[in-house]
């Protein structure tokens, strides 16, 4: 019990944190905020907001509403809101979403697609 | 064990199937399905499900957990905790509440010493010659096989391992 005293954190709504000495090779999937501090392999699907932090490596397709990368992203990423992508961050993979935003110092290769509706 | 990496958490609404490793404490409200290997605490809180191959220091269940769990130190069920599968840890604590079905490997009870009839002797000595004991060498063991803790062989040990299981009741 004392060590579930420790670990818990005050419940500030859903919210997830993958650390940073953690290694996920798999699929996560979920309808809440995810921040990755660690590595994950395989495939991200979520409905809300993908945090990758500067510690986090992703060699995953991700599927999400928005994505912020400040770590390495290898995969595709397709968002149904906003990828961004932050300074000092290495993204190789294509990216699909309405929003793209990608700040100076940020490392990128691939194809962006922002599916612009009607041609405008 | 203040981790300085700070610790994880799986929300309620997040599931990973596949294998997750880590060398920090794991706070499960979600679904975590696969395997999981830990060098820390892994707690499984009341939402919790986690229908895995676990393999950790310290395992606290308080939610629901269906595989088999070895722990290098200590499993707790918690009175509303759940698990159906096998534990092999030095220490296991079954919490009056708790609903648990599989097998218990405490490992180093010596089944051999209480067979021989030196039973008062086997009750001063088994604490204080698990304790160190367990620092090393079930570790060794359960990496060979982790999925198969080996059963103490007949019911003449079941005295002896059941002595292990603390009850606690309220």
């Amino acid at each position: 019990m004392a060590a579930m005293e420790k670990v818990s954190t005050p419940r500030s709504g859903a919210h997830t944190v993958i650390g940073s000495s953690i290694v996920i090779d798999g699929e996560i999937s979920g309808d809440e905020d995810l921040v990755i501090q660690g590595t994950v392999k395989g495939k991200i699907d979520l409905k809300e907001s993908l945090y990758v932090e500067s510690s986090g490596v992703i060699e995953a397709d991700i599927e999400t509403a928005n994505v912020e990368v400040s770590g390495q992203v290898t995969g595709n990423i397709a968002a149904s809101d906003k990828v961004e992508l932050k300074a000092d961050c290495k993204v190789v993979g294509d990216i699909r979403a309405p929003r793209i935003l990608i700040a100076d110092g940020a490392t990128f290769k691939g194809n962006v697609d922002m599916d612009v509706k009607g041609g405008k | 064990m203040a981790t300085p990496d700070g610790t994880t958490i799986i929300g309620e609404s997040i599931l990973i199937s596949g294998s997750l490793n880590g060398d920090e404490d794991l706070t499960v409200r979600g679904r975590v399905e696969g395997t999981l290997t830990l060098t820390r605490t892994l707690v499984v809180e009341p939402t919790g499900t986690v229908k895995a191959e676990v393999q950790v220091k310290n395992c606290v269940i308080a939610g629901v957990v269906v595989g088999n769990v070895t722990a290098s130190e200590s499993v707790e069920i918690t009175k509303e905790g759940r698990m159906v599968g096998d534990i092999s840890a030095p220490r296991v604590i079954i919490v009056d509440g708790a609903s648990f079905r599989g097998r218990i490997d405490m490992g180093e009870v010596d089944v051999e010493r209480a067979e021989r009839g030196s039973r008062p002797a086997l009750r001063a000595a088994p604490r204080p010659a698990l304790r160190p004991a367990a620092k090393a060498e079930p570790r060794k063991a359960e990496e060979k096989t982790p999925a198969k803790p080996s059963m103490p062989p007949a019911p003449v040990a079941m005295g002896a391992v059941k002595r292990k299981v603390i009850v606690k009741r309220k």
